[in-house]
């Protein structure tokens, strides 16, 4: 890759973690449980922006940058408050400046009038200050700036001056492969000023001279802004070949106790004292920054996905090859002996720990999940007019990366239905006696193995006759269906189903909360609905941890080893007589407890056999599918439980209806991993009635 | 006494035409040198080494070394690597 894309690349990638901590602070802010260090991460994640957008001569992005972080400054020194007008105004300049970071990196086109919407309202909110008022006309260059007395532009511009002593001594070698001194001083004479002294005392005469020999050496000092990780890029290329010594000098202005010596010190260096004492805070920051970049880079490393998930699939790998290798050994009959038994227990125990720690990098908090809904809750409460809160829980929660990548999209669409149809305007909530502001709570939770992510909200509820009457109208169910409250509440997830009057422009964009359903089931995770009338609606959704390995129960059909998730499982049985049932020519239910549940023979729905098995014989596994909806599916026998590693099987052979992936089993064998909801619909698409299904 | 010599250098001072102006140097060893630095266009280190070799053995030996016309570019990388052009001038060579 191009060098300087390489960089680049980076540098979006930490917009985007600076975004972050924006959004996290002004969040705080918001809250009211800010503090000092708060307000001073904020001002660091806007600076640190504008300063790499610089660097890149990304021009809007840092004219941005520059108005909001001078409204920031103002906060830090307590001369503006951050009250909830100005808070509003800094959340949409938050949102401004993540567009601005994708404009600069995608491309594509940029409403300009919205970030000048905002840089004016920041600058009301400056003015309004009447210490800072001595010029009140607005300058014709519309810097909004220019109106208070002081000049952002030059500190920003400017920004402090650091002190590097270099001392560089090359090798032969360095010549050797191509490099040359000249080059690397022109690099450094681009970062700033530079002096530079020649040590010369070790060339000899002409006659002992060796032209391969390196015999100078040099030291020289920098003054430059960047920071010293840029001054030892320079000679990155050469590491190794030469001695070098950067040293950042401490300055003069904060060792020097007293002014006096301090101008007798600073005496060539005014210009840049003088910069200095124009931007303490900036120097501040840039020292925080520093620190902070540095202890980053000590504990985290950039890795390429590509990498990452190449070791995931190494592993897996190794974990199907331990199985094989346990039941060879079996096979052989040597576990008699101790020594291989425990070696391969130890086996076993060792490959899990590996996957599960490679698995562990993959897995990501929730947190930039959770932040980036965080802006779709203000964007939707602007657009519809109405007061609403989010609140997060568990942003720590961690997750795989995919899930989460594949989670945004349905997240987005439930939190905007939860602003939009959820959540009543605000002369409502005052009417039924609820505070005006709305809350959206969104929360997530390891449980069991899985993680679980609520969206709640403290609206009005799911209006059930409305929801059952337009489900009658759409023809979705009977009109005389009796259904229970759970029941039309997963009405919502039928395909067809909306329940807005008017499309709007928010939650009305043609996708429905089945296609948020079917995602969701497609990450290997189920949602179900709680609401309570006047009280609001609890949207929960559970999610695997990870996309490569799945609890599943092994079973036997018609000689075929088949893997159940175990998370569609409730329970299973052995079918007494007289509990089975046929109804109709090509079906049959079960009685469990005193309710009729459809009986589904997968051999024969998956083709493994032309003719039903007799019911008796086998084993039931009463599955629950996403929607609720329970069936009982007939196997012949259950072999084992355990943990397998998927594959996929669109990726190595093609889809097939009714299985979700396959694995590959100790004795080497493939076995197919059965995807429970579209066995089930498949059967019930052959004949059974859907309002039996819901009744079931 | 003759006008000096001139040895005139090439555009490319890069490492590998280090041996190469050593060479020029050694042949003319002896008698009072011009170095002619109006076509230089790049300036390494490898060659300085060997011009302040040059002015070192000409002062030793007592021999008049003078550098002409440098260009622009010369004088430009001379100063990025903390050198002066009086440095071979007067065949001094700073401690």
């Amino acid at each position: 890759m191009d060098p300087m894309q390489a960089i680049k690349d980076t540098f979006f990638q930490e917009c985007e973690e600076q975004l972050g901590e924006l959004e996290t602070g002004l969040q705080a802010m918001e809250d009211g449980t800010a503090d000092d260090e708060t307000v001073n991460a904020v001002f660091r994640a806007v600076h640190s922006i504008k300063g790499g957008a610089g660097a890149f001569k990304l021009d809007r992005l840092v004219k941005f940058a520059h108005v909001f972080e001078t409204t920031l400054d103002r906060i830090r020194n307590g001369q503006l408050q951050p009250a909830v007008p100005v808070m509003k105004s800094m959340l949409r300049a938050a949102d401004v400046l993540a567009d601005l970071v994708t404009f600069s990196r995608d491309g594509g086109a940029l409403d300009d009038s919205r970030s000048n919407e905002v840089i004016a309202e920041l600058s009301a909110h400056c003015e309004a200050k009447p210490a800072a008022q001595e010029e009140p006309a607005e300058e014709p260059d519309g810097n909004p700036f220019a109106a208070l007395g002081w000049e952002p532009v030059a500190v920003s511009l400017e920004p402090v001056l650091n002190q590097y002593e270099i001392v560089f001594k090359p090798k032969p070698e360095l010549y050797a492969k191509g490099n040359e001194t000249t080059r690397l001083m022109r690099e450094l004479a681009r970062l700033g000023s530079l002096t530079v002294h020649c040590e010369t005392a070790d060339v000899p005469l002409l006659a002992n001279l060796e032209p391969e020999q390196s015999y100078l050496s040099w030291r020289a000092t920098l003054l430059s802004e960047q920071d010293l990780a840029a001054v030892q890029a320079v000679f990155e290329f050469v590491d190794g070949d030469c001695h070098l010594d950067i040293e950042a000098v401490e300055s003069a202005a904060e060792t020097a106790p007293e002014p006096e010596t301090k101008a007798a010190i600073e005496e060539p260096k005014a210009v840049a004292e003088e910069l200095r004492a124009a931007a303490p805070a900036l120097r501040e920051a840039a020292k925080a920054e520093a620190a902070g970049t540095a202890n980053a880079a000590q504990n985290t490393i950039r890795v390429d996905l590509d990498r990452v998930d190449r070791l995931i699939n190494l592993v897996g790998e190794l974990v199907i090859n331990q199985a094989m290798l346990t039941q060879r050994v079996l096979e052989a009959g040597a576990v008699k002996n101790a020594s291989i038994a425990t070696g391969l227990d130890d086996l076993e125990h060792l490959t899990r720990e590996i996957q599960e720690s490679v698995m562990a990098i993959r897995a990501q908090p929730v947190r930039p999940l959770f932040q980036r809904m965080a802006r779709i809750v203000r964007e939707v409460a602007d657009a519809t007019g109405k007061n609403v809160r989010l609140k997060t829980e568990g942003e720590g929660a961690e997750v795989d990366r995919t899930v989460i990548e594949r989670l945004a999209d349905p997240l987005t669409h439930m939190i905007r239905n939860a602003v939009d149809h959820g959540l009543e305007r605000p002369e409502a909530r005052t009417a039924a006696g609820k505070p005006a502001q709305g809350e959206v709570r969104l929360s997530a939770a390891h449980k069991s193995g899985r993680v679980v992510i609520e969206i709640a909200d403290d609206g009005r509820g799911i209006d059930r006759p409305r929801v059952k009457s337009i489900a009658i109208k759409k023809g979705l169910i009977a009109p005389d269906a009796q259904l229970t409250d759970t029941e039309i509440d997963n009405l919502l997830f039928l395909p067809g189903f909306s329940t807005a009057e008017t499309v709007s422009a928010i939650s009305g964009r043609g996708v429905g909360m089945d296609v948020v359903k079917r995602s969701i089931q497609a990450l290997g995770g189920r949602i179900s609905i709680t609401s309570r009338p006047g009280l609001g609606s609890t949207f929960s959704m559970s999610l695997p941890l990870t996309l490569a390995v799945l609890d599943g129960m092994v079973v036997k059909v018609a000689d075929q080893t088949l893997v159940v998730p175990l998370n569609s499982i409730l329970e299973t049985m052995k079918p007494k007589g007289g509990e089975v049932y046929g109804l109709g020519p090509d079906s049959q239910v079960i009685g469990i407890r005193g309710g009729f549940t459809p009986l589904i023979d997968v051999g024969y729905e998956l083709g493994f056999r032309s003719h039903r098995s007799d019911p008796m014989t086998g084993v039931t596994l009463l599955i629950e599918t996403e929607g609720g909806v329970r069936s009982a599916l007939m196997v012949d026998a259950i072999q084992d439980q355990r943990q397998v590693v998927i594959k996929s099987l669109e990726a190595n052979y093609g889809h097939v209806e009714g299985i979700a992936a396959a694995t590959i089993l100790g004795d080497g064998r493939i076995a197919l991993i059965l995807d429970t909801d579209a066995i089930v619909n498949a059967s019930c698409g052959r004949g059974t009635p859907s309002e039996m299904l819901l009744a079931g | 006494m003759s006008a000096p010599q001139v040895i005139e250098l090439p555009e490319n001072l890069d490492m590998p035409a280090a041996a190469q102006l050593a060479d020029a140097f050694a042949k003319r060893l002896g008698e009072p040198l011009a170095v002619d630095a109006s076509r230089v266009t790049r300036l390494g280190a490898s060659c300085v080494q060997v011009m302040l070799a040059a002015a070192r053995t000409w002062k030793a030996e007592g021999d008049a070394l003078s550098l002409q016309s440098p260009s622009a570019r010369f004088l430009e990388d001379l100063n990025l690597l903390g050198l002066e052009p009086t440095t071979f001038l007067n065949g001094v060579i700073a401690p």
